[in-house]
């Protein structure tokens, strides 16, 4: 076999391997989470960068160590899911470079950070000022997670203490203006639904870029044609203001009359109003 | 417009409301969505009941008004 067929044939079939082999070690081995995956990723690499280029060498080798490599990189893995001491070992366990608000100096030197690397990695987390960090690790793969003080975090609904509703992953229905049967099932729709939906909107399938269903099966789509505008769902923005001009004028009637009877049923039942609307608020945002 | 006639108004605007509500919770996937949809929907029935006999009164006084 002439030199250069050798080395396609090779190229060929190593990349066929390592495909297999890179496959095999997971998402894990793409993330190089730990300082083992970072070796095994460079070595197994160069194993296939030699044996491809080289052809003098024997390939059986090449496919021996990185069936070595493979096998013991699978191992360690299946015995640190096992053992955690092991995992510190080979993983690396987090340093603490900020406590309780202060800079641990001593850890900084242990992990050879400067005072400039340390801030440029508290930027990294857009905090500007290290005394809006309450705590900051250092993860075994290099990079800083920080959390930052109370006062310095996102607001959130918690904080401010208002209910927000649960919401589910939507699904995407239509695709390049195709209905997708499995996604539609997943929603319990069907594509009568669909149809319905769409002639509601007054488009056709074919016209439909992107089409998605959120958990309480309102359609939003885009268009090929952007030039088209789509009805926006209207149906809960429209409930809540009829609830709540429902409520007003119970209230107006409360107040109009002089019978009190009607006086009292009027009352009543505008506070029921009233609480029905404040149940359902979050839920129609 | 006629008291009645106003009250009769927000009836319908009421059961309008009403059926919008139980054909979201027919829609949604969401078990707790559901509950709060068939609870707020039953409160409005309640509070329709009562508007429904209000009319029922209001046309009595007013049947000059009777449409």
């Amino acid at each position: 076999m002439p030199g250069w067929l050798e080395v396609v044939v090779r190229s060929v079939v190593f990349l066929i391997v390592l495909f297999v082999i890179t496959k095999a070690l997971g998402k894990k081995q793409m993330s190089q989470l730990d300082i083992f995956q970072y070796i095994t990723g460079i070595v197994i690499g160069s194993i296939v960068a030699i044996h491809v280029t080289d052809y003098t060498t024997n390939a059986v080798h090449g496919f021996l160590a990185l069936a070595v490599w493979f096998l013991i990189t699978v191992t360690i893995e299946y015995t640190a899911l096992k053992s955690k001491r092991f995992r510190n070992l080979v993983q690396g366990k987090g340093t603490v470079l900020i406590q309780n608000g202060k800079i641990m100096e001593d850890n900084l030197k242990k992990e050879r950070f400067t005072t400039d690397n340390l801030l440029e990695e508290l930027r990294n987390n857009k905090v500007f000022n290290a005394a809006d960090v309450e705590f900051a690790v250092l993860e075994p793969t290099g990079k800083l997670n920080v959390l930052p003080k109370k006062e310095h975090q996102p607001i959130t609904p918690k904080i401010i203490g208002t209910q927000v509703a649960p919401e589910k992953e939507p699904q995407t229905v239509i695709m390049d203006g195709h209905a997708l049967l499995e996604p539609l099932a997943n929603a319990s729709l069907n594509t009568n639904w669909l149809e319905t939906e769409l002639d509601k909107m007054n488009v056709s399938i074919e016209n439909v870029f992107l089409g998605q269903v959120d958990s309480d099966g309102q359609l939003t789509v885009d268009l090929y044609d952007d030039k088209l505008a789509v009805a926006q769902p209207t149906e809960k923005p429209l409930l809540l203001a009829s609830m709540k001009k429902c409520q007003a004028d119970l209230e107006l009637f409360a107040l109009e009359t002089e019978n009190q009877d009607s006086k009292l049923l009027y009352q009543k039942n505008s506070e029921r109003m009233q609480e029905a609307i404040d149940k359902i608020t979050p839920y129609l945002q | 417009m006629t008291v009645s006639s106003q009250v009769k108004g927000c009836f319908s605007s009421i059961k309008s409301a009403e059926a919008t509500l139980e054909t979201l919770a027919a829609k949604t996937n969401d078990q707790e969505a559901e509950q709060i949809f068939k609870e707020v929907q039953n409160t409005l029935k309640t509070v329709q009941l009562d508007l429904e006999n209000q009319v029922l009164y209001l046309t009595k006084e007013e049947p000059q008004y009777k449409s």
